[in-house]
């Protein structure tokens, strides 16, 4: 009797055990996990989040007014978000938006209101509480017409209205209580309406994030989801193919591309917009001052060459200082191409039949690094010796600012009007080592009339054009030399179902939404 | 004199030594290696040709080609100019500047003395390569600028060997008769210490160009070495650790480089050591 | 011997002063502000200024000095410049992984090597004499990062039986072993080889010694001889020297953390200098150099008790 009964113990205590240790599998939580090419966040203050780790974290826990079509940047397709519909008025200076009733922030924070509208609008345009005020130094006034109606007053008129706004930069809407409770706190602990909101972060590892059970478009199909930071590219690809990771930050190289393509059950995301490579000649410095030699550089680039290394997937064609698919850019510019011979017939004539040597800083980050030092091997051929330092990114950053550098490589993208390109590089306010610097490194000041007119024009047909003979300008004085436009390089599993088309987004990884799901393994 | 009959026994044991014999010829032909590297390589090493891109070992490329396209083969050979250049002159830095300030801490004892301590254990305190780096990214990059970073992280090292060297022999009989015939201190220093300790600090010293090499290639591992495309074997694992499942030759090749470099060098430091201490020889 | 231990802890205060201001001030040399480590590409002229202000990096640098010297004495590390979090709980969080690292590496090192040394110091001059020498040269010449690789590509890549991601959950034991394991065989094994060379030459050494002489003069079984009268003599040297490999592991554990992703002090530091993170570099240096010096005081300490002719004022 006695032995029966520790058998019959023994068989519910495995028993139970097996029903604990299973429940694992059957409560297991629908998680997508994302690594990223980064050491840490900056901020999850959507108002200062600037680098591709912050926007993705971002992007799931807050809307905008108006957002981009899921996948697609192109400006015609924003669709509505927390707004339900807008008015302009015929100037376009006065924009009322109706905003969706019901809306509720995260975590009890409440109904988002005309009043957060307002604050969020009005903080994202004030220097001190916002990295991107300049976007909205038109905005006059930003007024509370009733619970749910926003007006806005514009100074003058901007290209893009809607395009300040989106669901991208300045445009995120934040809860003006926890933004006013939290303070400080609020750039690691932010609120918003999104999918999903913040569940941890554990400072150089990860961010997690939840469903947001109150979301206006409905639960989240996803429990999860973590941002993994791995700066490392080796262990970000084997943490891929030992699935512990689920969708991963790849390098934009065809070599990169075709390795992960044979891993199993992956799925290679490329998508746009893209970051333009430019590389700037500084016409203050000799012998970049002299515009023969300008010239004799743009012809020995080989953009082929260059292409064909970084690979065909993952590269576009630059031929203009604005991509052909921002609003405004055009192919019709004057083009150098390759021609090693005009290289050293122009060099001749400017004094170097030898070439010379220069000296340039250069970030160790891949994306910048590596064109460059392809570049750099063009150079040598025709005998210019790039003397090249490289600095980590920060320093990097820094030392190009105070117009030191005869050259300079910038990647980078931005909202895809060739506005926001020209004043921030080509237009005289924005030069280096000024007050009012951004990154105009090459000096040119040869535009600023087009760029000035272009920015009022109401005519859609007059902009594009003055916008077009700023960029033949730019290249006929060849103070840039426009290079490519790589492609974004992801590698996801193919049990992540996105839930839209990938084609293009601002936020520069593939965007984890309410669609997003796990198909059965 | 002491000096002279010690440099015969060094050179007459070193001969008989195996050990140090065999590391002795492999750090020869490492230098032959670095001299004649511009005119064995097959290829330029910074010439890039993208249709080789990732190139696995052939006849064509015998180590293979990275992701640029370069000659690994060349590329290795002409790095060892660097890591030599690197690894010796680094060291030379730090006995230059160790010496002295272990040597005169040692003699001199009392105040200064506390202060050599000081400073040695102020600056030991950090690991060599995190020191490295500070210095590093202060200067900036380049060759002379790694040489100086691993020179300083390397001093406090030296300066506490040639501490522990110079008290050993502080209470000699030498130093006594030297001081009782009125020598002044730096004297002393320089005729009677700094030989009799030079000994000690040589056989530690190749042990100190094993360690420059690799504290050479972790900086160019962790981004911030010579310039490029000047071949550097750590800035070659670095590039290889990317493609390790795809083209792990790269790595494998460059850090056997390092690997044998510095084993060359231990094999000598261990041929000394076994001389210079009687104890252990037979 | 309690007088000696506190005399010993506050000789070391000055030092670690020392290298606090010293780390202080030379990383403020260094070009590259952390502002636009965190601004990035948007970094604007104005943005940088307005963020190092919020940073409180436009005080006069002796005006930063004392505030974070008060800070210190408080016992708050600061915060990080770049997350603005405090940085007491992020190195506490990172420095169990590089303590596990540590002696992770240290413990392998020991079984490992001390059997080894043994072995060697004993069959001198034979066939395992040989293989054991040439091994432990092959580890003392490995760049501990190549060793890493090497042990990832076999373990990891071609393998596939240890993980690559992180550190694991420290909560949990199998996975913070499961993680641990590769890292702490890449220090491990560099160890093993040290530590090797070191018990063999002391073993030698001893094993020439008068006593044993005797003792082998009287009849004593040889294994006897060996562990109960010669070894523990030769431990004495090695185990002054382990405190110093100690100081060298935590430094190796730097680039060990970096290949295999691994949180940790090493990995922060690095980060810190590259990023420009004033603070956060100064406080991981801070503490990374107490536990240098506490394993030092620990090795004196242990120095005295094993060995009987130490006698401490």
């Amino acid at each position: 009797m006695k032995i029966s009964r520790y058998w019959l113990f023994l068989l519910v205590g495995v028993i139970l055990v097996g029903i604990v240790l299973m429940s694992p599998v059957l409560a297991q939580e629908k998680m997508v996990r994302m690594a990223l090419k980064a050491s840490d966040i900056r901020s999850l203050d959507p108002h200062f989040g600037t680098t591709t780790i912050d926007y993705a974290c971002i992007d799931p826990m807050f809307n905008g007014l108006v957002r981009f079509k899921p996948g697609d940047i192109d400006p015609d397709k924003i669709q509505p978000d927390l707004a339900e519909r807008w008015e302009r008025s015929k100037d376009g200076l006065v924009w009322t938006f109706y905003l969706r009733k019901g809306v509720k922030f995260h975590k009890g924070y409440g109904e988002l209101t005309a009043e957060d509208v307002k604050f969020s609008l009005e903080k994202a345009a004030n220097k001190a509480t916002s990295g991107f005020a300049a976007d909205y130094s038109a905005l006059d006034k930003v007024e509370v017409i009733d619970k749910y109606t926003v007006r806005l007053t514009f100074k003058s008129a901007i290209p893009s209205v809607l395009g300040i706004l989106t669901n991208y930069h300045g445009g995120y809407i934040v809860s003006k209580k926890a933004v006013e409770e939290r303070g400080d706190k609020f750039k690691f602990d932010p609120i918003g309406t999104g999918p999903f909101m913040l569940s941890e972060y554990v400072p150089k590892e990860k961010v997690a994030e939840v469903r947001n059970p109150d979301y206006f478009r409905g639960k989240a199909k996803l429990d999860r989801i973590e941002f993994w930071f791995m700066p490392d590219a080796s262990s970000r690809e084997m943490a891929f193919r030992n699935n512990e990771i689920d969708i991963v930050e790849g390098e934009r190289e065809q070599a990169w591309v075709n390795k992960m393509r044979q891993v199993p059950g992956t799925t290679m995301e490329i998508f746009g917009p893209g970051e333009l490579l430019v590389l700037f000649f500084n016409t203050t410095k000799k012998p970049l001052d002299d515009i023969r030699v300008r010239k004799a550089m743009s012809y020995a680039i080989n953009v082929k060459e260059l292409m064909t290394f970084l690979g065909p997937d993952v590269t576009e064609k630059l031929v203009s200082p604005i991509p052909m698919d921002y609003l405004g850019g055009t192919d019709k510019v004057p083009h150098y191409e390759f021609n090693p011979t005009k290289t050293k017939q122009l060099l001749a004539e400017a004094g170097y039949p030898k070439g010379f040597d220069l000296p340039m800083v250069m970030t160790e980050m891949s994306d910048y690094r590596r064109p460059m030092e392809q570049i750099q091997e063009q150079l040598r051929r025709v005998g210019i010796n790039l003397k090249m330092d490289v600095i980590t990114h920060s320093a990097y950053h820094e030392q190009i600012r105070k117009d030191v550098d005869p050259l300079v490589l910038y990647v980078c993208a931005r909202f895809p009007v060739a506005d926001s390109l020209l004043t921030q590089f080509y237009y005289s306010k924005s030069i280096v080592g000024t007050p009012t610097a951004i990154t105009n490194f090459s000096h040119y000041n040869k535009i600023d009339d087009l760029i000035e007119k272009a920015r009022v024009e109401t005519d859609p047909n007059k902009q594009k054009a003055l916008w077009a003979e700023a960029q033949v300008k730019i290249m006929e004085d060849a103070v840039a030399v426009p290079l490519c436009i790589t492609k974004f390089v992801f590698a996801k599993k193919n049990y992540v179902d996105l839930g839209y088309d990938l084609k293009s987004t601002l936020t520069l990884s593939p965007n984890i939404n309410e669609t997003t799901d796990i198909r059965k393994k | 004199m002491p000096p002279i009959s010690q440099r015969a026994l060094l050179i007459k044991t070193l001969k008989g030594n195996k050990i140090s014999l065999v590391g002795g010829v492999m750090v020869i032909l490492l230098v032959t290696v670095a001299l004649i590297a511009p005119w064995v390589s097959p290829y330029n090493p910074v010439e890039q040709d993208i249709g080789v891109q990732l190139a696995p070992p052939s006849w064509a490329h015998p180590f293979g080609a990275d992701s640029y396209g370069r000659d690994q083969l060349s590329r290795i050979l002409w790095g060892s100019r660097v890591s030599l250049v690197v690894g010796i002159l680094s060291v030379l830095f730090a006995m230059a500047a160790g010496i002295p300030i272990g040597m005169i801490g040692g003699f001199k004892g009392g105040r200064i003395d506390s202060l050599v301590l000081r400073f040695i254990d102020i600056f030991m305190s950090f690991p060599i390569v995190i020191l490295g780096l500070l210095v590093l990214a202060i200067m900036g990059p380049g060759l002379l600028k790694i040489v100086i970073a691993i020179g300083v992280a390397l001093t406090p090292r030296i300066a506490r060997l040639a501490r522990g060297s110079t008290l050993a022999i502080k209470g000699k009989e030498f130093i006594e008769a030297a001081r009782a015939v009125g020598q002044n201190d730096g004297k002393i220093m320089l005729i009677h210490v700094l030989p009799n300790i030079f000994g000690d600090i040589l056989v530690m010293g190749t042990l100190w160009v094993a360690t420059a090499i690799i504290v050479e290639a972790s900086l160019s591992f962790i981004g911030l070495g010579v310039r490029p495309p000047t071949p550097s074997w750590g800035a070659m694992i670095r590039d290889g650790l990317d493609q390790l499942t795809n083209a792990p030759w790269l790595s494998i090749f460059a850090g056997l480089a390092i690997f044998v470099s510095v084993f060359a060098f231990n094999l000598i430091a261990d041929g000394l050591r076994d001389i210079s201490d009687p104890k252990l020889r037979g | 011997m309690l007088k000696y231990t506190i005399r010993r802890i506050v000789l070391v205060l000055p030092t670690l002063w020392a290298v606090v201001t010293v780390v202080f001030f030379l990383i403020r040399i260094v070009p590259g502000g952390p502002a636009v480590a965190a601004l990035g590409s948007y970094a604007t002229e104005e943005s940088i200024k307005e963020l190092e202000k919020k940073m409180g990096l436009d005080r006069p640098i002796l005006v930063q000095y004392g505030s974070f010297l008060k800070d210190l004495c408080r016992g708050e590390l600061g915060k990080s410049l770049i997350t603005n979090k405090p940085l007491s709980a992020e190195i506490a969080k990172a420095l169990p992984y590089t303590l596990d690292l540590t002696f992770g590496g240290m413990l392998i090192g020991i079984v490992l090597g001390i059997p080894i040394g043994i072995l060697t110091a004993v069959k001198r001059n034979r066939l395992p004499d040989y293989v054991g020498r040439i091994l432990s040269l092959v580890g003392i010449s490995m760049p501990e990062f190549y060793l890493g690789i090497l042990l990832m590509f076999i373990f990891s890549i071609k393998l596939g039986i240890f993980p690559v991601l992180g550190g694991g959950n420290f909560n949990v034991l199998s996975s913070r072993l499961y993680h641990l394991a590769l890292p702490a065989l890449t220090l491990g094994l560099i160890m093993t080889a040290f530590i090797s060379r070191m018990v063999r030459s002391s073993m030698l050494n001893v094993l020439r010694e008068d006593y044993v002489r005797t003792a082998r003069a009287k009849g004593l079984h040889e294994r006897v001889v060996i562990y109960k009268h010669a070894l523990r003599n030769a431990l004495i040297p090695t185990v002054t020297v382990i405190g110093i490999y100690m100081s060298i592991l935590m430094g190796g554990s730097v680039l060990t953390e970096i290949i295999f992703s691994r949180p940790g002090l090493g990995k922060m530091m690095v980060f810190a200098v590259k990023d420009r993170d004033y603070i956060a570099l100064q406080s991981v240096i801070i503490v990374f150099s107490s536990f240098v010096f506490l394993f030092n005081l620990l090795t004196d300490l242990l120095y005295g008790i094993i060995d009987p002719r130490i006698e401490y004022r």
